[in-house]
């Protein structure tokens, strides 16, 4: 009973450093305290009407120190798994940095006709997406999650803008004209890429996108397979991340949040 | 040809989203539901209707592998 007082006293005194009590090993005093209190203080008996005021002291004391403990914990748990989250994002950057993909400078046209290189991406983030204007489901979907994270992007004061980017693997069918039809059903900032199949080749190998038209039916109308991924870019050009069907668009617009917070320019 | 406008992407979706439902609730009984199949191939370029069929019978198919498991092909034989 005097035992548990004494590190109650510990405890109230110093709350914030509760853990360093316990690593340093401060608990010395207390005990050897703790005889000392038992030699001073033999314990005495008491009136019975207080024993049940103490007892129920006790059991308010006990609590607030079982919930400061708990607190003290959790307050560690959350720190030391935070370090981690952090450092399994940098270990994910450099893992892609070392895949190192979009090395090349593609050249194609945008939706406006204008001559568009990786250079002018340069020194913007960039969030860039493959397909193709005749794509029955996927392409709209992943295009319209896309511009609702751009969107939500935009509503931050804190980031940048951040640039869409729809690159087709389907340049005989989606010219500039078809692009310019299709980009405008999105975020009014998104940029549509197209030119030769050799220039859209190009840049498709250089982010290593697979794409494979199927066999023609008797419209002359066929559907491409292709990877779905939407890839972040960094102002540098570098690839930094990616994101896949199964991303939410919260989850993207946390993960482009924390890429543009941790940015170290090269 | 040009490629689907947003609204006709919708139309489409829409028609598939109809006769879907329909066999559903017929059990997948295509002669219950031949107006809404008829609708979808009518709002939907022949490329898609190809398309979402087969996306249906996979998507039954993924179902069933779900809920009912499957049993492993049995691999090669070792000769032993």
């Amino acid at each position: 009973m005097l035992g548990m007082s004494c590190v109650l006293n510990h405890l109230r005194a110093e709350r914030g450093f509760l853990l360093r009590l316990q690593r340093t090993g401060q608990t010395q005093p207390c005990l050897s305290g703790q005889l000392s209190q038992r030699t001073l203080t033999r314990p005495f008996s008491r009136a019975p009407h207080s024993a049940a005021s103490q007892a129920r002291l006790k059991l308010r004391t006990r609590l607030a120190v079982t919930l400061l403990f708990g607190g003290g914990l959790l307050g560690v748990w959350w720190y030391v798994d935070s370090e981690k989250q952090q450092r399994l994002r940098q270990q994910r950057v450099e893992q892609l940095r070392k895949v190192a993909l979009g090395q090349g400078a593609f050249s194609l046209l945008d939706h406006t006709g204008r001559r568009r290189t990786k250079q002018d991406f340069l020194g913007s983030w960039v969030l860039m997406y493959f397909g193709f204007t005749h794509c029955p489901d996927i392409c709209p979907e992943e295009l319209d999650k896309l511009s609702a994270v751009v969107s939500a992007l935009d509503r931050d004061p804190s980031l940048p803008p951040v640039q869409p980017v729809f690159v087709t693997v389907d340049p005989e069918r989606d010219d500039v004209a078809a692009l310019a039809r299709y980009v405008k059903d999105f975020h009014p900032r998104l940029i549509g890429l197209t030119g030769t199949p050799e220039e859209v080749k190009h840049a498709g190998r250089d982010y290593r996108v697979y794409a494979s038209a199927g066999p023609k039916d008797e419209d002359g109308d066929y559907i491409v397979d292709h990877t779905i991924l939407i890839y972040l870019l960094s102002p540098d050009g570098l690839f930094l991340d990616y994101y896949n069907r199964l991303k939410s668009q919260e989850q993207i617009v946390e993960s482009i949040r924390n890429h543009v917070h941790n940015y170290v320019s090269l | 040809m040009a490629a689907p406008t947003s609204a006709e992407r919708k139309a489409c979706w829409e028609a598939r989203d109809q006769l879907w439902q329909c066999l559903d609730d017929n059990n997948d009984k295509i002669q219950s539901c031949q107006k809404f199949q008829r609708d979808f191939e009518a709002k939907c370029p022949a490329q898609w209707v190809k398309y979402f069929t087969k996306r249906r019978d996979f998507l039954k198919y993924k179902e069933k592998m779900q809920t009912e498991g499957f049993k492993p092909a049995e691999g090669p034989r070792v000769n032993s």
